[in-house]
């Protein structure tokens, strides 16, 4: 495989340097640009087309979560990966809406974001340890408390299976392929999970399944 | 009144001797009115005593002479019965009569003698003076025989008896005359008494008239001294209340935009240093050599204590105020909340909210968020509750929300604590309107009722996150 192109997008030089730095020296590693700010961003990744962008949240003139929205728009197979320092779930929610598949916390360590950047890059969705781990403490208390029996226990065999690949950012026809079913019928699938889970989108579905332990 | 209430001399003294003045003008006016209607009480009923006593003193007198005339008149009858009665026995029975009639004229006389007035003096001593002069002339009549009186009789009645007692009657008649003066003139006396008491009443009703109208006009004049100034009070003390309001609310204001400018610089400037810090240690760490370990191990603590400080200052900015209100909207910075509130209580928070408007205003987002952290601060604190439920609805009559949950409650009417206030006063400032209910053992409801923000340009939106 070849190397992987990275743009990487923060208003402190100093972050984004130091980012650089952190990301060059994996092997395989390249960033090819650096934004100071969203607009930046967008521009930069329109020309030089990279393969993944590192966005932080809080920058001037347009924020990270806007800037995903367009650069996951605009250049589908630019995978976009959030770096903030914000932990709560709204954030997450809302740059996963935006398009983004993974999501860091600014004192992750080292090993976290090189492996974000290899798993994203790789189609699968990433998040912080410790925004999983949140994730999960959540649903587990909700479910403590409601005593209410866990929908997951609704779900197939099958349709877990898929629940899986499809928080892993696998598309139908990825899945139709892996396993050995049409389309149309993994469609199906995908809906009757969304509706027994009472889910809406595919970004509630990864934030179930990181919930769950499915991933993450 | 106690001296201490006094605000100031000049504002003191004039109030005062305008009360004094009203005091004394009222009085002397009531006692204007108790003294006019006594003494016209008085002077009634010293007409009615005396026009009681004059009319009873002239009855007695006309009565008194009615018996005198009625005895001389039965007098001439007698004389002249006993001087025509032939027989001797019957005319001795008319003497007697006779005899008994001049006793009692005699009596009446003395009766009346004492009632006599100066006017009446003369006449009734010519009256006495003809009576004896009748008397003595039938003194001899009396003793003659029954053929003297048959020869005389007659002529002695016709030429003596007759016109003497027509000449008493007139005198009689007289004195009569002399009692109806007297009883005019009485009755002259009386009305002038009563025209004078007239007079009086007249006056002094003039001027208690007078005084009153005087009177009337000086406390309508103060009166309305008194509404003007009490209607400038109430403008200052309503200008003053408005003002206070207005300054509650900037005060609020105020205090959101320091806790948002400081939460925004805290994240922004110190927690991205910090983050740049770690970043650089990161690549520090990289390039150590693996000997002397404890320049490795001196790096990773630096690391560990950086990586606090970023928690720290992430929370302190969260709690100052919540990135997620600005960035992400209302309701996701209240399901931020109950999920914080739930991580640190135990407590299941659930949120239930409508979509609401985009271009809510940044104070009802703000008021709507400190209400709801407010009421679960109270709930963590005080209800022991399991689980509490935020609820967010939105229709035409403006915003409704209601936090409620299943704890031990209290007694709403009593306990009202500071935060309560603070949540007042915010719905207050927005025209909203805020209720608690509870009851001990049964749970508590918060409800806040936000009227719908008025059209035009706020500060709504999310920022730039």
């Amino acid at each position: 495989m070849s190397g992987i192109r990275i743009l990487v997008a923060d208003d402190h030089t100093i972050t984004r340097s130091g980012l650089r730095m952190l990301l060059e020296r994996q092997p395989g590693f390249e960033v090819i640009g650096e934004a100071a700010d969203g607009r930046q961003a967008i521009e930069l990744a329109r020309a030089a087309r990279p393969d993944l962008v590192m966005l932080d949240i809080a920058m001037p003139n347009l924020n990270g979560i806007e800037a995903a929205r367009q650069i996951c728009a605009e250049l589908p197979k630019t995978r976009v990966v959030i770096l903030s320092m914000h932990s709560d779930e709204g954030y997450v929610l809302k740059a996963l809406k935006a398009g983004a598949r993974g999501y860091l916390l600014k004192d992750s360590t080292e090993s976290d974001i090189i492996d974000a950047v290899r798993a994203v890059h790789a189609g699968k969705a990433y998040f912080s340890p410790e925004i999983s781990r949140m994730l999960v403490e959540d649903y587990v208390r909700q479910l403590e408390h409601r005593g209410m029996d866990d929908s997951y226990e609704l779900l197939t065999t099958r349709e877990r299976e898929m629940l899986q690949l499809l928080a892993e950012g696998k598309s139908n026809r990825e899945i139709a392929a892996m396993l050995n079913l049409s389309v149309y019928t993994v469609e199906t699938h995908r809906g009757n999970i969304l509706q027994k889970l009472n889910l809406h989108s595919l970004p509630e579905l990864i934030l179930y399944a990181i919930r769950k332990g499915v991933i993450g | 009144m106690p001296a201490a209430n006094v605000p100031s001399p000049r504002r003191s003294l004039l109030p005062l001797t305008a009360r004094l003045a009203l005091i004394v003008g009222f009085g002397g006016l009531l006692a204007l009115l108790a003294l006019s209607g006594l003494d016209a009480l008085e002077v009634l009923a010293q007409i009615q005593g005396r026009n009681d006593a004059i009319r009873r003193d002239f009855v007695l007198r006309s009565r008194s002479l009615e018996q005198i005339r009625a005895m001389l008149y039965l007098s001439g009858t007698y004389v002249r019965d006993y001087l025509l009665e032939p027989d001797p026995g019957k005319a001795a029975a008319y003497r007697a009569s006779l005899a008994d009639t001049r006793r009692q004229i005699d009596a009446h006389l003395a009766a009346y003698g004492r009632l006599l007035r100066a006017e009446e003096r003369e006449p009734f001593r010519v009256l006495r003076q003809e009576l004896g002069a009748y008397w003595q002339s039938l003194d001899p009549v009396l003793g003659w025989g029954p053929r003297q009186r048959r020869e005389q009789g007659y002529s002695f009645l016709r030429d003596q008896v007759f016109p003497r007692r027509t000449g008493m009657l007139k005198l009689a008649d007289r004195i009569a005359a002399v009692d109806e003066r007297q009883l005019d003139a009485s009755a002259g006396r009386l009305a002038e008494l009563f025209a004078s008491s007239r007079r009086r009443l007249g006056l002094t009703l003039a001027a208690t008239l007078a005084l009153g109208l005087l009177l009337a006009a000086a406390t309508i004049r103060r009166i309305l001294h008194l509404e003007a100034q009490t209607a400038t009070h109430l403008r200052d003390l309503a200008q003053a209340r408005s003002e206070q309001k207005d300054l509650s609310a900037r005060l609020v204001a105020a205090q959101e935009n320091e806790r948002r400018a400081l939460a925004r610089e805290l994240h922004d400037a110190v927690g991205q240093s910090l983050s740049a810090v770690l970043m650089e240690l990161r690549n520090l760490a990289a390039m150590l050599p693996p000997e002397p370990a404890d320049l490795r191990m001196h790096a990773e603590t630096i690391r560990r204590v950086v990586e606090g400080a970023v928690d720290q200052v992430r929370n302190m900015a969260l709690t100052l105020r919540p990135s997620m209100l600005d960035d992400l909207g209302l309701v996701a910075a209240l399901e931020w909340q109950a999920r914080e509130t739930g991580r640190r209580t135990g407590m299941l928070v659930h949120v239930a909210a409508d979509r609401l408007p985009d271009d809510l205003p940044d104070e009802h987002r703000t008021c709507i968020f400190r209400v709801v952290q407010e009421a679960l601060t109270n709930c963590a604190r005080h209800s022991r509750a399991r689980s509490v439920s935020v609820t967010l609805r939105h229709d035409a009559e403006g915003i409704h929300l209601a936090v409620r949950d299943d704890g031990q409650g209290f007694d709403g009417r009593r306990e009202k604590g500071l935060g309560l206030l603070g949540i007042q006063e915010r719905v207050a400032n927005l025209q909203g309107s805020l209720q608690v209910k509870s009851e001990p053992g049964r749970g508590a409801l918060l409800a806040v009722t936000l009227p719908p923000p008025a059209a035009g340009p706020a500060g709504g939106g999310a920022a730039a996150g």
